[in-house]
C-alpha cells in the first residue's frame, strides 16, 4: 500500500461517469440485493449498495459525495427491511466518508488494496450497524458474527469483479 | 468563521448527516412495557413515506424481472454461454437456445401451475378469505427477514394479515403500499405469533434467531418436549388462526439468558427460502363451500321448526293454567297466589284463644243445649247421649291442640 505524497495527491486521477451510471448502478445494487437473497436464501451473504458506494467514493475522491452516496444507499436500504430507517444510513455514511479518505490518501487502482479495503470497510459496516441497534437504540438484537464475516469476505470477491466492469465505464478523456 | 467552514466542510457534512439519523432513529424507538427498547411496529408519517419512495424505486424492477420467466440470472448465464458458442456454431446455437427458452418456460410454467393448482386445492377447501400473492422481492438483509409480494392496497390488504401456504404459517403483513406489501417471516427476531405443541399442549411464542431459526421461547425446561413433535398455532394472538401447523420441533437447547428455560429449534412447515406464492388470509369469517352451505342452512330450518313447536307448546300450557279454577286469584298479586305457594300443603290452623273466656267461647258451651252463634241446629240432646268432654259443634271449632282437660275449670265459672 503506497501513501501518497501531497502532490502526488493532486494528480491523482478524479474519475466521472455519464450520469446515468449514477442513477443506475445505485438503483440496481438496491433492485438486486432486494431480489438475488430470493434465490439464494440463506447464502445471501453480500451487500452490494455497500460495495457502490465505496467504488465511488474512492473513484470520486470526494468525502462529501461519498457521504451523501452512502448516506441515501443505507437509508434506502432501510426502508426495505421492516427496521429504523438510519441504522444502515449511519453505517454506510461513514464507510463512505472514509472511503473517500482514503482515497484522497492511497493509490486504490490496485486489486488487491481494494480488496483488504473493502473487507474492512465491510467488517467495519457490519460493526456499526450492530453498535446502532444494540448500543444506540438498545434494541436486543443478537448478532450472527460468522455471517458477518462471511460478508466481508464475499463483499471482497464481488468487489474484485465489479469494480473493473465500473471501471470501463468511466469516462476518458 | 467562513476559513472554518470551508476548511472543514468534510467533517462537518458528515457530522450533520449523522446527526440528522440519529435524531431520526431517536425518533423511531420507544421504551416499551417491560422497560426494554422497542420499535414502533406503526411507522410514522416520515418514515412511512421514505418506504413508500423505496419500494415505488424497487418494485417495479423487481416485478420486471419476477414477471419475466427467465430472470437477471437466467439471462446473464445464457448470454455468456452464447457468446461463447457463438463462435463456433452461430445459427446452430441460436436454435438450440431459442428451444431451450421455450422448454425452460413451459417446465417453468408446468410447475407453477402444479403449484397453483394445488394451492388452489388447498384454498378452496380452506375456510377462511384469502388472496394469492406472489413473492417479488426481499428486504436484502440478513438481520430482516422481510418479503415483498405483489398485492397491496389494491387487494385491501392490511397491517397483521396472515400470510399462509398449503404446507404452513409463514408470516404476517407487516405494510402495505399501493400495489405491493412487506411480509415479515416468522423467522425474524422481532416476529411473534402465539404457539402449541400438538401432544403436550405447552404453550409458547415463536420467533426467529440471530441466524434465521424459528424457535419458541419463555418456555420451561419439560422433558416431555421430544424433537419431531408438531407444532401448531395456538390462535391467541389475534393474527393466525387456530391449528395451522408451524413445524415440527428440531432441537431444544438450553436458554442461554434464562435459567430453567429452555429453547425450542422448530423446523418449519413452510418453506421460508423458498416461497413462490404465498395465501394472505384476508378475512377470518368462515367461507363455506356450497355443500356445507346446504347443510347449514337445512340444520336451522329444522332447528326454526322445533323453535315454532316449542313455542306453541308454552301457549297451550298457559292457556290450561289460566283455565285451572283455584290455582290463581284475580284478587291477589302475583307472588301471593296459590299456585305459587310452596309451603305445606296441609297447615296446622291455631286460632287464637281469648283473654275473658264465657260461655260463648268456643270449648266452653259442652252441656249448654244452646246452639253456638252461626252454627247448625244441632238435634235434641234428650235424644242423644252425652258425651263427657267432646263439646258441641267442636268438629269446626275446636282448636286442634287445645287438651280437654283445659275447658274444665272454665265450666266452674
Amino acid at each position: 500500500m503506497s501513501v501518497l505524497s501531497a502532490d502526488a495527491r493532486r494528480d491523482l486521477e478524479i474519475h466521472s461517469y455519464p450520469v446515468l451510471v449514477y442513477a443506475l448502478a445505485p438503483l440496481a445494487a438496491l433492485v438486486l440485493q432486494a431480489w438475488l437473497p430470493r434465490l439464494l436464501g440463506h447464502f445471501a451473504w453480500f451487500d452490494l449498495p455497500l460495495i457502490v458506494t465505496v467504488y465511488f467514493a474512492l473513484g470520486r475522491r470526494s468525502p462529501i459525495q461519498g457521504t451523501v452516496m452512502g448516506c441515501v444507499l443505507g437509508l434506502f436500504e432501510d426502508a426495505l427491511t421492516h427496521h429504523a430507517i438510519g441504522i444502515n444510513g449511519v453505517a454506510k455514511t461513514v464507510v463512505g466518508y472514509l472511503a473517500a479518505s482514503v482515497g484522497i490518501r492511497i493509490d486504490v487502482e490496485n486489486h488487491t488494496i481494494r480488496l483488504m479495503l473493502i473487507f474492512l470497510l465491510s467488517l467495519l459496516s457490519s460493526g456499526l450497524y450492530i453498535f446502532v441497534n444494540r448500543f444506540l437504540l438498545g434494541l436486543a438484537i443478537e448478532p450472527d458474527w460468522f455471517a458477518q464475516l462471511g460478508t466481508a469476505v464475499v463483499n471482497s470477491l464481488i468487489a474484485v469483479l465489479v469494480f473493473p466492469f465500473f471501471d470501463r465505464l468511466q469516462i476518458r478523456d | 468563521m467562513e476559513s472554518f467552514f470551508v476548511r472543514y466542510r468534510n467533517p462537518l457534512v458528515l457530522l450533520a448527516l449523522l446527526l440528522a439519523q440519529i435524531v431520526g432513529l431517536a425518533l423511531q424507538v420507544h421504551r416499551s412495557d417491560s422497560g426494554r427498547m422497542s420499535l414502533d411496529p406503526r411507522d410514522s408519517g416520515g418514515v412511512r413515506l421514505i418506504r413508500l419512495w423505496a419500494d415505488a424505486l424497487v418494485s417495479p424492477p423487481e416485478r420486471f424481472i419476477h414477471n419475466s420467466s427467465t430472470g437477471l440470472v437466467w439471462i446473464w448465464q445464457n448470454y455468456t454461454d452464447l457468446r461463447h458458442v457463438r463462435s463456433q456454431n452461430q445459427d446452430l446455437q441460436m436454435t438450440v437456445d431459442r428451444l431451450r427458452l421455450e422448454q425452460a418456460a413451459l417446465l417453468e410454467d408446468a410447475r407453477q401451475g402444479q403449484r397453483l393448482q394445488a394451492m388452489l386445492g388447498f384454498r378452496e377447501k380452506y375456510l377462511y378469505t384469502t388472496v394469492p400473492a406472489q413473492i417479488i422481492g426481499s428486504s436484502g438483509s440478513e438481520q430482516s427477514h422481510v418479503l415483498v409480494i405483489d398485492k397491496g392496497e389494491d387487494v385491501k390488504l392490511q397491517h397483521d394479515m396472515a400470510v399462509i401456504t398449503a404446507d404452513g404459517i409463514v408470516g404476517k403483513v407487516r405494510d402495505v403500499f399501493p400495489r405491493s406489501a412487506q411480509i415479515l417471516l416468522i423467522n425474524d427476531q422481532s416476529s411473534g405469533a402465539g404457539v402449541i405443541l400438538e401432544s403436550t399442549r405447552i404453550r409458547g411464542i415463536l420467533r426467529g434467531n440471530a441466524i434465521g431459526q424459528p424457535q419458541i421461547v419463555g418456555i420451561m425446561a419439560d422433558s416431555r418436549i421430544q424433537p419431531g413433535e408438531r407444532v401448531l398455532t395456538a390462535g391467541g394472538d389475534a393474527i393466525f388462526p387456530r391449528g395451522l401447523p408451524v413445524g415440527v420441533v428440531d432441537k431444544v437447547i438450553r436458554d442461554p439468558e434464562q435459567d430453567g428455560f429452555i429453547r425450542v429449534i422448530v423446523k418449519p412447515a413452510a418453506h421460508l427460502d423458498q416461497l413462490d406464492e404465498v395465501l394472505v388470509i384476508t378475512s377470518t369469517e368462515p367461507r363455506f363451500s356450497p355443500e356445507q352451505a346446504g347443510d347449514i342452512a337445512t340444520s336451522e330450518t329444522l332447528k326454526g321448526a322445533e323453535a315454532v313447536q316449542d313455542k306453541e307448546q308454552k301457549k297451550a300450557s298457559e292457556i290450561m293454567a289460566e283455565r285451572l279454577p283455584g290455582l290463581i286469584d284475580p284478587n291477589l298479586p302475583a307472588d301471593q297466589q296459590p299456585l305459587n305457594d310452596t309451603s305445606n300443603p296441609n297447615p296446622v290452623a291455631h286460632t287464637p284463644m281469648p283473654l275473658h273466656p264465657d260461655r260463648f267461647t268456643p270449648g266452653a258451651t259442652e252441656g249448654s243445649g244452646e246452639p253456638l252463634p252461626g252454627t247448625e241446629t244441632q238435634p235434641p240432646a234428650a235424644t242423644a247421649p252425652k258425651k263427657p268432654v267432646a263439646p258441641a259443634g267442636a268438629g269446626t271449632t275446636k282448636p286442634a291442640t287445645k287438651p280437654a282437660g283445659d275447658a274444665a275449670p272454665r265450666r266452674n265459672q
